[in-house]
């Protein structure tokens, strides 16, 4: 087994790159400068989320198994995800002898970006958003699936057994998750009648308050789009690709170090992505769950990123707790689940969501009230 | 980037590939292996190899006084090791002609039974850690801490206690300890329908469980599976209750069976038999004080004790099955020979194997807990 240094010139050469390429389309676009610092503390806000999710998660689970969680580095473990980045960075990368170097390699990164890209389309709040395209819904479908490439040719590269068995169930299980949740989402694209996440959230304003809100008309395909979501994200109970007392590992049972750390980043960035979409397509994004009643003025103060960071760590307690009660589902249960129950219902919810369209069910659907 | 010994095998196309499972590995007990031949997910056969934890007990307790033996046999099996030392210490006593005490036998009842809790809660938490649902397996590990603090005060030693001695046990019980095993039993028991609504009666692990590594009643005959195991087959068979040893006949306690014999079925008896060692424990607690006298017959100097020629076996029934010592003695200060039949090694070796064939890789870990195997038993 060959042992190497990580690779300090490569890094150095890609991250130059990276800023020509991000001044090259500054340049271009016409972007205003202000861009940078905000994609900064955008990417630097999402990966200290990640870091404190792991924190959250240790302790959140740790309460429900009656421990205590981290609690030695820091007041009360605080530092605990530094301490564990900080580790992360120091220990050695391994290649396998007789794994594809450069497939090794590239598959984190593959991993990595469409997590962090797929959150250009986000609108945090009202106009907080940087790319605010028609297409929004159609992006993050596009940039959700591209993830699944990194796994395969993790498994494929690290030409290891185990690995290979998680890609190939990696791969399988997104192409059935992907399809229900694809379904789920055309659901709320004919509610709405846009493809813009803006429009969507804008959509669901009203006099009633939460009962405005998606979640309740499309019940169903709510539920099916968080399950979906946690099976793309390969958590639990979907966790085949990774399951420890299956197959090891799976897919980066041969990673160490900083690609595992970055493997383990996209994982927890599209954990946030998908609460954060569940909370903007169904939940209502930034809107007051107050708005047209009469405690919309008593919590005018709250700002609309609030309430969106608030539904979003709804739905990521809720990948936790999963985590905590729910035992696995075995593979071929998971492909049953997938393609035997929640396509067919997500295909009838979006025939009943037409005739609700049709016949203008108030308040979501009557062309008069937005 | 090959090793300079490489050579690359070249092989037929094939859809069959062959997996090492372990010997390190995280959904096994142990150090424990099995070689799988695989196609796709399914498993067309399987080699058990327990060797990874061969510490060679038997031979080594031909080198030691039959006194300095009691040491040894808590380490044969790690979860459960109160049965090895009242096993061996029944041996001891057949050969050696020794009456225990009645206060001393009430004792080793409230012990093994300690132990049989503390082994089941373990399993079934184990089993529910090896399909991803850790927190069972925490609970687990808290209530059986209660025990093993009880264990503490009773013997002086957590997991490997020392305590019953051939003869009697080592020391009596301290007091008020009673009363405190009783408020950990109600906790207990308390605690027990919430892991049937966390793990038992959990529709994902139901799903799991039932239908899979299932076995008949004969088979399981046929494969020497004995204890929980074959009561999950529907077989009714309790040492405790055939054989009876100690004051197992004055006890009231049901022998808990189930007729499926899969993982669902064999879980279910291992909870039932938590709630049946509580009753047994709850009456030791009211008989014992009412019990008086020593605690072990005398004893002569233990360094140069010689135990008379001939050979004993014992058994008990201990959590994972029946478990069994045939001891040999030549009439001198050390045995002759050792044997240690632990359930263990038929379940992890022959049933393991024959109920991995044809199974999927998911389910090899969970096969293998809801056996309750114990690596260290199987070759000692």
């Amino acid at each position: 087994m060959k042992i190497s240094m990580p690779f300090k010139p490569i890094g150095i050469i890609a991250g130059l790159l990276f800023f020509l390429l991000a001044g090259v389309i500054l340049v271009l676009w016409q972007l205003p400068i202000i861009t940078i610092p905000l994609l900064v503390i955008t990417v630097a806000g999402l990966l200290l989320g990640v870091a404190y999710l792991t924190y959250a998660e240790r302790k959140i689970i740790g309460y429900i198994q009656v421990r205590i969680g981290p609690n030695r580095v820091g007041p009360r473990g605080w530092l605990q995800p530094i301490a564990d980045a900080v580790k992360l960075m120091f220990k050695e990368i391994i290649f396998p002898s007789t794994a594809n170097r450069f497939l090794f390699v590239a598959a984190p990164a593959l991993t990595m970006a469409p997590a962090l890209a797929a959150w250009a389309v986000i609108p945090f709040d009202d106009k907080w958003v940087f790319a605010d395209i028609n297409a929004g819904l159609l992006y993050i479908l596009a940039m959700t699936s591209m993830g699944v490439y990194g796994v395969i040719l993790a498994g494929w590269a690290s030409n290891s057994k185990y690995a290979f068995l998680g890609a190939m169930r990696s791969a399988a299980q997104i192409v059935a998750y992907e399809i229900a949740m694809g379904f789920a989402l055309v659901g709320v694209l004919m509610a709405a009648g846009s493809l813009n996440l803006s429009d969507i959230v804008n959509a669901q304003r009203g006099d009633y308050g939460f009962l405005n809100w998606y979640w309740l008309p499309l019940l169903p395909l709510f539920l099916i789009y968080f399950i979906s979501g946690l099976a793309e994200t390969n958590r639990a109970p979907f966790d085949v690709a990774e399951g420890e007392s299956e197959i090891v590992a799976g897919f980066h049972v041969e990673y160490s170090g900083m690609l595992f750390a970055v493997f383990f980043l996209a994982e927890y960035l599209n954990m946030i992505l998908i609460a954060a979409l569940t909370a903007l397509l169904f939940l209502g994004g930034w809107l007051s769950p107050f708005q047209g009643t009469m405690l919309e003025t008593a919590f005018a103060w709250v700002p609309g990123i609030a309430w969106f960071l608030m539904k979003t760590s709804i739905f990521l307690f809720l990948f936790l707790w999963l985590r905590a009660t729910f035992p696995r589902y075995r593979y071929d249960q998971i492909m049953r689940l997938g393609w035997k129950v929640f396509i067919p219902l997500t295909i009838v919810w979006i025939l009943v969501l037409g005739i609700l369209i049709l016949v203008e069910l108030p308040p979501w659907f009557s062309t008069a009230g937005v | 980037m090959y090793p300079e010994n490489y050579q690359p095998v070249e092989q037929a196309p094939s859809h069959e590939y062959e997996l090492y499972f372990g010997p390190n590995h995280p959904g096994i007990e142990g150090n424990y292996a099995l070689q799988l031949r695989i196609t796709g997910d399914h498993i067309i056969s399987a080699r058990a190899d327990g060797g990874y934890l061969h510490r060679g007990f038997e031979k080594l307790m031909e080198t030691r006084l039959w006194i300095q033996n009691v040491a040894l046999v808590p380490r044969i099996c790690v979860p459960d090791p109160v049965p090895m030392e009242e096993t061996y210490a029944r041996a001891v006593e057949m050969l050696g002609g020794l009456e225990v005490p009645e206060r001393a036998q009430w004792i080793r009842v409230l012990m093994l039974e300690m132990s049989r809790i503390c082994a089941h809660i373990f399993t079934v938490g184990g089993n529910s850690a090896t399909i991803g649902q850790y927190s069972t397996m925490f609970w687990g590990v808290a209530d059986r801490d209660l025990m093993l603090d009880l264990f503490e005060e009773i013997a002086g030693g957590r997991i490997y206690h020392m305590y019953i001695t051939p003869g009697g046990v080592r020391r009596d019980l301290p007091d008020g300890v009673l009363q405190r095993l009783s408020t950990v039993l109600d906790r207990i028991e308390a605690g027990l329908p919430e892991y049937d609504d966390l793990f038992f009666d959990n529709p994902v692990f139901q799903r799991r469980a039932q239908n899979v590594g299932a076995m008949t009643q004969q088979q399981a005959l046929e494969w020497g599976v004995t204890g929980p195991n074959l009561r999950a087959c529907g077989f009714q068979s309790d040492l405790r209750r055939d054989d009876p040893y100690l004051v197992y006949q004055e006890l009231d306690f049901d022998v808990v069976t189930e007729s499926a014999g899969d993982i669902y079925a064999r879980t279910q008896v291992r909870r039932a038999e938590i709630t049946q060692s509580i009753r047994i424990l709850r009456q030791v607690i009211q008989r014992l004080p009412d019990i008086k006298g020593p605690i072990r017959c005398p004893l002569p100097n233990p360094l140069a004790w010689n135990i008379p020629e001939g050979s004993a076996y014992a058994r008990t029934e201990s959590s994972k099955g029946e478990l069994g010592f045939f001891v040999v003695s030549n009439g001198g200060t050390k045995p002759y020979r050792v044997h240690v039949r632990g359930p263990s090694s038929m379940h992890a070796v022959q049933v393991l194997e024959k109920m991995c064939t044809g199974a999927r890789i998911e389910d090899v870990a969970q096969i293998m807990f809801s056996l309750d195997a114990c690596p260290p038993e199987v070759d000692r």
